[in-house]
């Protein structure tokens, strides 16, 4: 099977879905557009809200490896990509990163401008009081005590419903991710949307790619399964890092551009737990409204909270027997935060392509990282600890369970070692895999400031992947304010809509 | 009924024991090692991708013969003591592979136990709200309601 079209999307997360929106008005000048999306279109009644059966939401999962098993990445499988069961936490990149980043015509006042229209399109606002839920009111009581800031979490909401379940997927719609608001409005627009399509691979203004049949209880695309062959002028990657780097070199690419795969970032995450001396329903209500950044500065990363249903909890505690029972039968007095560590990039992470052209992701732990990990427990224990919890697991302590009477720093440093931290053992994950296709100057980069890949002008990048280095913060509305840029840069240049 | 198509024999043996050590009885929780446990796993198990399932088989025949080193016997055969000692010493190990292993024995565990709903009563989670959502598998759901009689 063959289609034509103007352009073509490759993926409908954050990037894609962004993309898709501001192409709005070529859609209505008569340009043709698909969004191509690997995952199913989950309508809102297939969230039923338990965790095994939501599990498809994710790739592999929800613990996609790194060669050297020390990380599992979480991502995102459907329409909506990773804003289908992410917590909707809209941070700006910070001012003084895009610094670091140093992408040429890349300007601070040109993200303000799309941050501001896209904040409003996506209803960010700052949680109510009303949002706060117990392990958040602990978390900021806690912070409080130990005479640190302690933030409201920016999250993209609406007439949200306080039943805890956003990574399992929204069932009433209420965050804003691009499933409720750009994918619909593109839909509208005459946009193609083209679910359970997996691209295999991309050559000169073609896309080979296989539609599967819909999984039940999902919606329909336009095109019945079998093979297909998208001729497209332009052709917009936003797959999401790593899939979109991977794309690019199962495609061929790094034969005239050797970045492709580099310069990724991970934001290497730790989940912590203590136990609060009486219940607390931590379960439902709005999980994420606080975060402190007392540390971003001195040891790399943030402090947020967060929570999780029974079997991820159990996975990232890290521990097992007793120690397990024991916690896990005070599920409903657990509070919970959640350590996000701002990478930096090295040369021998990097994203490649294995024998089976599979994309491979090959990430170290490295002893700064570790580091920084081992003392975001102590931080949090004291945390847990301020906020009256009797007992903290942390996977760095030996024993893991340490109980208040430790409840000192100079103690705390004792039991709390970067020995303790033992790769695979000691459970890290991420979220937010960021890097692959870096936006900069020609011959040390992937893409210019506006996302075409140098040398190809029929081929964009959309989404994380074009970060040259970690954005330290929830990578979300980062993604978007680039991926708009894309899409103006093609609004921009539209001849091709007329020489075809 | 839902008959095991991976989790079997020495297997069998090998999981219910782990599964024993690895999330003990406590208070009004009862231990992990239940067929009822090994119906969500083996349910699982059937959904990985077929390289990813070898490995995984081996590294449970691996864990059942490894015990010879251990107590003298094989895996499910050694005292309890002497389990947790190797299942230690796995979680521990020089070698990436028994470590990857171990934690893969253990998440799917973990995943054949706690989201269970017998299981949810005894940490105090209320479940979902929306209980009766249709299943976008009906047999996972049975599995996890222990509706299902699990058998080998």
């Amino acid at each position: 099977m063959k289609k034509h079209y103007n352009i073509v999307i490759v993926g409908s997360g954050a990037g894609g879905g962004t993309v898709a929106n501001a192409l709005i008005p070529l859609a209505q000048k008569g340009a043709r557009i698909a969004i191509l999306e690997q995952g199913p279109h989950y309508p809102h009644s297939f969230f039923t809200q338990r965790e095994i059966e939501m599990m498809r939401l994710f790739r592999f999962n929800g613990a996609w490896p790194v060669t050297s098993g020390e990380i599992t990445i979480a991502a995102g499988q459907g329409v909506g990509g990773s804003t289908l069961m992410y917590t909707g936490v809209s941070f700006r990149l910070p001012q003084d990163v895009l610094e670091v980043w140093k992408v040429p015509d890349l300007t601070y006042e040109d993200l303000s401008s799309r941050f501001n229209r896209i904040e409003n399109d996506i209803h960010v606002v700052l949680p109510s009081e009303k949002m706060v839920n117990d392990n958040n009111r602990l978390f900021q009581k806690g912070c409080q005590q130990l005479g640190w800031p302690v933030k409201k979490i920016p999250l993209n909401i609406k007439n949200c419903q306080k039943v805890g379940f956003c990574n399992l997927g929204c069932d009433s719609g209420s965050k804003q991710g691009t499933l409720e608001v750009q994918i619909p409005k593109a839909v509208s627009a005459g946009i193609d949307l083209i679910p359970n399509c997996e691209v295999h691979y991309i050559s000169k203004k073609k896309i080979f790619a296989t539609i599967q049949n819909p999984p039940h209880g999902t919606l329909k695309g336009p095109y019945p399964s079998g093979n297909i062959c998208f001729h497209s002028d332009i052709i917009v990657l936003a797959a999401g890092s790593p899939c979109t780097p991977g794309l690019l070199l199962k495609s061929g690419f790094q034969k005239t551009n050797p970045w492709i795969g580099r310069n990724i970032t991970l934001h290497p995450a730790m989940t912590l737990y203590g136990v609060y001396p009486k219940p607390i329903v931590n379960y439902r209500g709005f999980p994420k409204t606080y975060y402190t950044d007392q540390f971003t500065d001195s040891h790399d990363y943030y402090i947020e909270t967060a929570f999780y249903y029974p079997f991820v909890s159990s996975r990232h505690l890290g521990i097992w027997g007793r120690d397990l029972s024991e916690t896990m039968s005070m599920y409903n007095q657990l509070m919970t935060v959640l350590v996000l560590n701002h990478d930096k990039v090295m040369p021998e992470n990097r994203i490649t392509i294995n024998r089976k052209g599979m994309i491979q992701v090959h990430y170290k732990l490295n002893k700064q990282i570790i580091s920084s990990l081992c003392h975001a427990q102590i931080q949090s224990a004291l945390i847990f600890f301020a906020a009256g919890c009797e007992r903290v697991i942390m996977p760095c302590a030996s024993p893991h369970v340490i109980h208040r009477n430790k409840n000192n720093p100079k103690e705390l440093k004792q039991l709390i070692q970067t020995q303790n931290f033992i790769p695979i053992k000691t459970p890290v994950s991420s979220a937010h895999p960021q890097g692959g296709c870096a936006m900069g100057a020609a011959g040390q980069s992937v893409t210019n400031s506006w996302g075409q890949v140098h040398g190809f002008p029929w081929l964009y990048v959309a989404d994380a992947s074009l970060f040259p280095k970690s954005a330290h913060v929830n990578p979300y509305l980062t993604v978007m304010a680039l991926a708009d840029r894309v899409g103006e840069h093609i609004n921009e240049n539209q001849n091709f809509l007329f020489n075809s | 009924m839902y008959q095991c198509k991976y989790i079997k024999g020495h297997r069998l043996k090998t999981i219910l024991s782990a599964a024993n050590c690895i999330i003990p009885a406590h208070h009004h929780l009862e231990s992990a090692g239940t067929m009822n446990t090994i119906g969500v796993m083996d349910h699982a198990i059937a959904q990985m991708p077929a390289e990813l399932r070898f490995q995984f088989l081996l590294f449970i025949s691996i864990v059942h013969v490894l015990g010879i080193f251990f107590g003298g016997r094989c895996f499910s055969n050694n005292r309890q003591a002497d389990q947790i000692r190797q299942l230690q010493w796995m979680e521990r190990s020089m070698i990436r592979g028994f470590r990857m292993g171990f934690l893969g024995l253990k998440s799917y565990i973990c995943m054949g136990y706690f989201t269970r709903e017998s299981t949810w009563n005894g940490i105090h989670y209320c479940g979902p709200i929306k209980y009766d959502q249709t299943p976008p598998d009906p047999l996972i759901r049975e599995l996890c309601q222990d509706k299902r009689k699990v058998c080998v």
